[in-house]
């Protein structure tokens, strides 16, 4: 087999390998920019390779060697595609000078490459693929010359992977955000593709990050989006046939922005580098000869999609509450409630209402909660016509919602939660104070208009002209199953009494429970309550 | 070179994120390195130049949040060469490699000295003061290397911590806490419940109400404390003596056969990332 078609599978082995981790490897970048794309560049930077191998002519060592270095320095997208142009460079400079590529000369070509790789960032930082490259190199050189090509290999890749793994303890925001390096992961997976297509086997993931690691680096990043680049637009382009310096060329864009890259020759220069003015670095190209493969993308929209998609994926389960009050709604929210919408007694929301809420929320699974009997089907219908997996969670009053948000997690899928969420409600008994709209006789009690009325579990069980008179007889009623916890919810505006005095009437009359008093603003109830 | 350690030839060195009682500070033979609490430009040694009381106080006055930074290495590779002037071995015990580079620090001092063993209790506070207790115990009665080694291979899976934080707010900001997003208090009379183990800080329940908070405790308690081995547990809190008393009631209530090896304070390093009004017992069990 000729050296081309040889490179060919190889870097079609690399390439498999990258595509497989390179939503991973995005969710892994934080540094310098967490823009959330250096699987995508190292990919494509790698297709870029074999595309131009594909088109090469010449099948010797020496053409093969040009056109991988030519593909990916042409090819190379953003800082992490850049750094492997270089590493790539270095390696092939010393394959064509040798012609051959044995253990020996192997050795020499991965220092190369971590030489090259070094010289071309103004400003090394450890913890980076920079230290990746270096670490695998060093390693090289334990082997020797005597040693089969695949023994070399196989040591530079076990030395890559520790190296890999150590990254957080050299760079801080690694730790922070609990990752490794995105760039120097995606160096080993590739070299990893490599080494699969060499040896015949199948490609080992580098995930010494699967599990729980990775689930927590999710979870993080995504609470806690990294520092923005002062700069927003990452602009790379090519300058062929330039009448000016390496040097020059880099004086200039450095001076424009951060993070920047030149690299290459006389004949074909890389440029990458993070600036506000994308305009001022093509015209600089455009002024000293010809530009080409010009690509300028947008940081901050990337970063946001990053958090967006692992915020998206972090949660499990979300929850969908039907709440009257903005007490309440605080309360619903604060305990990690995705969306409420407006409603309750007298104001049941429709199915399609509910069904809207449903599907704008971000979570695989949703947990509704009506919070009123006579919303319980609405629910009900609304979950056989949403795309997501509805659990309809059947709480019959705010307080009993309430309960079940305390169960709720958003990290566990809905049947889990649904299962939590409903046995917390289970011993709940919720109560509900307010005024008989008209005469009448209730569960055997005869009502006047406008006297309070107390109910507990919908039935009526107290009747009175003073409100505080229900309230106590309310709580005596809970009290019957000596509960540990009374919740209050209060709307008492317009009302002759206080939440004070609501506090002591449930401290007199239920003394060994814990009294959990909130404002909740309820319309038509001056009290909700609950017992647990 | 003896091979067996005991309090005579072995010394014991921590680190002030134990939070030790006040008598770990004055016992021969067992050194505290302080971490630092630094609030704005001024630098304070934990424990040593700020005492628990002080830094909770300073705290709550302060505008600027303090910040905590590991000892430097020059200063364990100090505590290390004056110890082994004394003694044989040193059994250095530190807090996890997670939540600060104190073990790696010590690690490097202790670099060309075989005779000083570097651990990571994958744990921190009041936890780590359990270690230093059973440690303490098997010197005096005379142990190996090897068993220290085990045991404490051991104590970094089976040792544990549960707290109760009136605040998360602390813990989040230090973006210490796993799986944040699940976790919630401050709200709603809601009591969170944060448990620490192999280095993973993580929420374990959410309660409601104090009576259900010391249910879950005690709860916890059984789960992780198999009947028919020796129970050692140690207790701490944040700016809140008040709350240790009843929860060591209601674990000694549930377990009549605990041993209470040691009550500390959290100190200002700690303190810094938990912040006020917690309370917490660790624990171990032995065969």
């Amino acid at each position: 087999m000729n050296a081309r078609a040889q490179a060919i599978g190889l870097v079609q082995g690399a390439l498999a390998a990258v595509e497989a981790e390179r939503a991973y490897i995005n969710d892994l970048n934080v540094y310098p920019v967490p823009d959330g794309d250096t699987g995508t560049n190292l990919a494509l930077t790698v297709r870029a390779i074999l595309d131009e191998l594909e088109a090469a002519h010449g099948t010797g060592i020496k053409d093969v060697a040009a056109a991988i270095a030519k593909g990916s320095l042409m090819g190379a997208r953003g800082n992490s595609g850049v750094i492997l142009s270089q590493i790539i460079r270095g390696v092939c400079d010393v394959c064509s000078v040798t012609g051959s590529l044995d253990t020996g000369h192997a050795k020499r070509a991965l220092v190369e490459g971590a030489e090259a790789a070094y010289r071309a960032v103004r400003q090394p930082v450890e913890g980076t693929m920079l230290t990746v490259i270096r670490t695998m190199a060093e390693a090289a050189q334990d082997v020797p010359d005597s040693a089969p090509l695949a023994a070399l290999a196989e040591h530079v890749d076990r030395a890559g992977r520790v190296a890999v793994e150590r990254t957080p303890e050299q760079l801080a925001v690694l730790k922070q955000n609990g990752v490794v390096d995105a760039g120097g992961y995606g160096l080993v997976v590739i070299f990893g593709g490599l080494l699969a297509i060499a040896t015949g086997q199948a490609v080992q993931r580098v995930a010494a990050r699967e599990g729980r690691a990775a689930e927590a680096a999710r979870e993080v990043m995504a609470l806690r989006p990294a520092e923005l680049s002062r700069y927003r637009y990452c602009t790379s382009l090519v300058i062929k046939g330039a009448d000016v310096s390496r040097d020059d060329v880099e004086a200039f864009v450095s001076g424009q922005g951060d993070s920047a890259l030149v690299v290459g020759d006389e004949e074909v220069l890389k440029i990458h580098v993070h600036v506000d003015d994308p305009g001022a670095i093509l015209s600089f190209g455009a002024k000293h000869g010809g530009i080409g493969a010009v690509e300028i993308n947008d940081m901050h929209e990337q970063t946001r999609e990053r958090d967006e998609r692992l915020a998206v994926e972090t949660q499990a389960s979300a929850v969908v509450a039907v709440v009257a009050g903005e007490g309440n709604k605080k309360l619903f929210t604060g305990l990690g409630c995705g969306a409420i919408i407006d409603g309750g007694q007298s104001m049941n929301p429709s199915a399609a209402q509910l069904l809207e809420a449903v599907d704008a929320v971000a979570a695989a699974d949703v947990v509704v909660l009506p919070n009123n009997g006579n919303v319980i089907l609405a629910a009900e219908q609304a979950a056989t016509m949403s795309r997501r997996r509805i659990f309809v969670v059947p709480s019959r009053s705010i307080p009993a919602g309430l309960s079940a948000m305390v169960a709720f997690d958003p990290g566990v899928d809905g049947a889990a939660n649904a299962m939590a969420m409903s046995k917390a409600i289970e011993r709940v008994h919720s109560a509900a104070i307010t005024h008989a709209v008209r005469d009448s006789e209730i569960d055997g009690v005869h009502v006047a208009r406008g006297q309070a009325i107390g109910l507990v579990d919908e039935r009526l069980v107290a009747a009175d002209d003073e409100l505080l008179q229900v309230f106590r007889n309310v709580v005596g009623k809970l009290a019957e199953d000596e509960p540990e916890l009374l919740t209050i919810l209060t709307a008492l505006n317009g009302s002759q009494i206080t939440a004070d005095e609501l506090a002591r009437v449930a401290q007199e009359v239920c003394p060994a429970c814990e009294l959990s008093l909130h404002e909740g603003g309820q319309p038509l109830y001056p009290i909700l309550a609950a017992a647990e | 070179m003896s091979a067996e350690l005991t309090l005579e030839n072995t010394a014991i060195v921590t680190d002030s994120t134990c939070d030790p009682p006040a008598r770990y500070w004055s016992t021969a033979g067992l050194v505290i390195v302080p971490l630092r609490v630094h609030f704005g430009s001024e630098t304070y040694r934990d424990g040593v130049d700020l005492k628990p009381p002080q830094f909770f106080e300073k705290l709550a006055a302060s505008r600027v949040l303090p910040t905590t930074s590991q000892p430097p290495r020059s200063e364990f590779e100090a505590v290390y060469r004056g110890l082994l002037e004394r003694y044989e071995h040193v059994i250095s015990v530190h807090l996890s490699r997670n939540m600060s580079g104190t073990y790696e620090a010590a690690r490097a001092a202790a670099e060309g000295s075989p005779n000083v063993h570097v651990f990571d209790t994958g744990n921190v506070t009041t936890t780590m003061s359990l270690a230093v207790e059973r440690l303490w115990a098997r010197l005096a009665r005379g142990t190996t290397l090897a068993e220290v080694t085990a045991f404490l291979e051991r104590f970094y899976d089976e040792g544990r911590i549960l707290i109760y934080t009136a605040t998360l707010e602390f813990l989040r900001r230090g973006g210490r806490i796993d799986r944040a997003s699940s976790m919630i208090g401050e709200i709603f009379g809601i009591r969170p419940l944060i448990e620490i183990n192999r280095g993973h800080i993580d929420p374990y329940a959410k309660v409601r109400g104090v009576k259900r908070q010391t249910e879950a405790m005690v709860a916890y308690l059984e789960r992780y404390a198999p009947r028919g081995r020796e129970l050692h547990l140690a207790f701490t809190h944040a700016a809140c003596p008040e709350g240790v008393p009843p929860l060591r009631e209601a674990l000694l209530a549930a377990r009549p056969d605990a041993i209470v090896d040691v009550e500390g304070a959290v100190a200002a390093v700690v303190g810094t990332h938990i912040g006020p009004q917690a309370v917490a017992f660790a624990l171990i069990t032995e065969p």
